[in-house]
């Protein structure tokens, strides 16, 4: 049979079939596995664009501000014992799951900074650009916003800007700490969940969404 | 194909409706457009959605108290801080019109009439089709898409539900059109 | 990297410029398929015309090979598309009433709005249904919901259900298609001198 003698509607199935028959062959759907532009990842870490330092987030949270989420990186029952107001609970496990948006700014923290680095560069594998950390993890949470202390011998400036740390960590329910250091608790307690954030100021609760997706 | 219903023509226009498209050409302009949505915005096409924002929308004006309390109808409306007409699918319906009409311009096939068959009252045809939406509405609601959000778009996603909905569609279709064929035949 | 809105390439306010361009192509090639006629659509279920069955099955196929081959090639992230959620049973009950409402009122909400743009008043009148059902839908929901939202399976395709690999599915909906057209044309055939 010549090609020319076919109809239009004839040679179409042709192609149809053709092309089906070599989508047999085909992984449409990314694997685990991944490529990563290395020196792309090197220069981000080497210019400590991906951090957040805690004070910067505790003003984005007094703010108010909803165009970022705050992910608590570790266990849920340390996730219920203390959190950062506005935070919610995904585990390291759960990340990759997880379903955000890759336009969405996510801000990942841990204890300290080694788990919310790593949970970094699992985002960034998987193809999320706007990842940051918060600078220290919790333990800088608890040292710069909740226990800012006043350093010996401070000068003007110094002082000035520890009057704004207090005024911020009382508002997350912490104790600054002044002079000397008679105030520091021996323990460094961390502020009972239900106590600390002022209603009105940051809503506990996500606004409800427009449905965006869907017929 | 002698079978194809042709279209009839645009009065004043003096010139006959050009026939429709060879059906395999229109759905590979369809499918092409469908996958430019799934590359440009990772979604598919839609209509029904923008149904019920509209429908959000008036109820707001009407009883805005009601509204809110409406579940169903919330969704639609969000929180207040964006438009409930400033949603994908009301512009993507707004865009059909437009493209539904320059296309029937072109072909001389716009034009006020009624679609109907020969043994059926205007009047008749007319209370089907109001009944007819309303059914589709129920449908579309359960079914979490219509035609176009649903069937074709998951269809080609190869969604379990959308090909469920799709087959069942034409069983729904065919079960009751023998007892309906005075309006078509 | 495709999804491109997803991937933040442009926000929202172009993606409603974008839904307006792609919307001004699906109704313009479903107008130029006929479907902004009732007459036309209903037809595929009195067999004589089958251009309902043609047409949505070929977008269905050109799309999905689309999204096949662009995957494969790694430029779409198919994860990334929106999936609706299946719920089996309310969406099987949904397609029947919705196949009743189509053969009743001779649209569906896509067509309905290209039939009402090129000036057919049954297309509007089918469109003002579907807001008035909308309306009643609204109100019955709080009773209905539980239904709705049973069955939950989440975002699921045929071939994580029946654990195929894609392109099996994909060559196989195609040859159904290339087989299912065939048919119908003959359908029409054996049909079409009763129109």
């Amino acid at each position: 049979m010549k090609l020319a003698a076919l109809t239009l509607n004839q040679k179409l199935a042709i192609v149809a079939v053709a092309l089906g028959t070599l989508a047999l062959f085909s992984v449409p759907h990314r694997g685990p596995v991944v490529t990563l532009d290395t020196r792309e990842l090197a220069q981000i870490v080497e210019k400590e664009v991906d951090h957040v330092t805690p004070s910067e987030l505790a003003g984005w949270i007094v703010q108010g501000r909803s165009d970022y989420r705050l992910v608590d990186l570790r266990t849920e029952s340390d996730y219920a014992a203390y959190h950062i107001p506005t935070a919610e609970n995904v585990t390291v496990a759960a990340l990759p799951e997880f379903p955000f948006q890759r336009t969405e700014k996510i801000v990942l923290y841990s204890d300290g900074g080694i788990h919310a680095a790593q949970a970094w560069m699992l985002m960034q594998a998987q193809g999320y650009r706007a990842v940051y950390t918060v600078l220290g993890g919790l333990e800088g949470w608890k040292d710069d916003v909740l226990y800012p202390a006043l350093p010996a011998q401070a000068s003007a400036a110094e002082r000035a800007r520890f009057e704004r740390a207090a005024a911020l960590s009382r508002f997350f329910g912490g104790e600054p700490r002044a002079e000397g250091g008679a105030a520091v608790p021996a323990t460094m307690e961390l502020p009972k969940l239900a106590a600390p954030v002022p209603s009105g100021a940051v809503s506990p609760v996500a606004p409800r969404k427009k449905k965006k997706e869907g017929c | 194909m002698s079978s194809d219903y042709r279209p009839a023509a645009m009065p004043g226009s003096g010139r006959p409706a050009s026939p429709y498209w060879n059906p395999y050409l229109a759905g590979i302009g369809l499918g092409l457009v469908l996958l430019a949505a799934f590359v440009l915005v990772g979604r598919g096409l839609g209509a029904s959605g923008a149904f019920s924002s509209t429908v959000a929308w008036l109820v707001n004006l009407v009883a805005p108290a009601h509204a809110q309390s409406n579940e169903y109808l919330q969704g639609y409306l969000g929180d207040g801080t964006t438009h409930p007409l400033k949603a994908w699918l009301v512009f993507e319906v707004l865009g059909v019109m437009a493209g539904a009409l320059f296309s029937g311009l072109l072909a001389g096939r716009a034009r006020i009439a009624v679609e109907k068959g020969p043994r059926v009252s205007t009047a008749l045809r007319l209370l089907c089709a109001f009944a007819g939406g309303i059914l589709m509405a129920f449908g579309a609601h359960l079914a979490r898409g219509c035609t176009s959000g649903q069937a074709l778009t998951g269809g080609a996603l190869l969604n379990l539900g959308s090909w469920a909905f799709m087959l069942m569609v034409f069983v729904g279709g065919y079960s009751v059109a023998w007892f309906m064929r005075w309006q078509w035949r | 990297m495709a999804p491109f809105y997803k991937y933040g390439f442009f926000g929202d306010e172009m993606s409603l410029v974008l839904a307006f361009v792609l919307g001004t192509g699906f109704g313009f090639f479903l107008e130029r398929a006929g479907f902004g006629s009732a007459r036309k659509l209903a037809a595929q279920f009195y067999l004589y015309d089958m251009s309902v069955f043609k047409v949505m099955f070929t977008a269905i196929v050109t799309a999905m090979l689309g999204v096949t081959y662009l995957g494969w090639l790694g430029w779409l992230d198919l994860s990334l598309v929106y999936l609706v959620p299946t719920h089996l049973v309310p969406q099987i009950v949904g397609g029947l009433v919705l196949g009743v409402g189509f053969v009743v009122g001779g649209y569906c909400p896509g067509t309905s709005v290209a039939s009402l743009a090129t000036g057919r008043i049954d297309g509007f009148v089918y469109a003002f249904g579907i807001g008035a059902g909308t309306l009643v839908y609204a109100e019955v929901f709080p009773w209905i919901k539980g239904f709705v939202n049973s069955n939950g399976m989440g975002q699921v395709t045929l071939p994580e259900v029946f654990d195929l690999p894609w392109g099996l599915v994909v060559f196989v909906v195609v040859l159904i298609a290339v087989a299912g057209f065939s048919a119908a044309t003959l359908v029409e055939r054996r049909f079409g001198d009763k129109a």
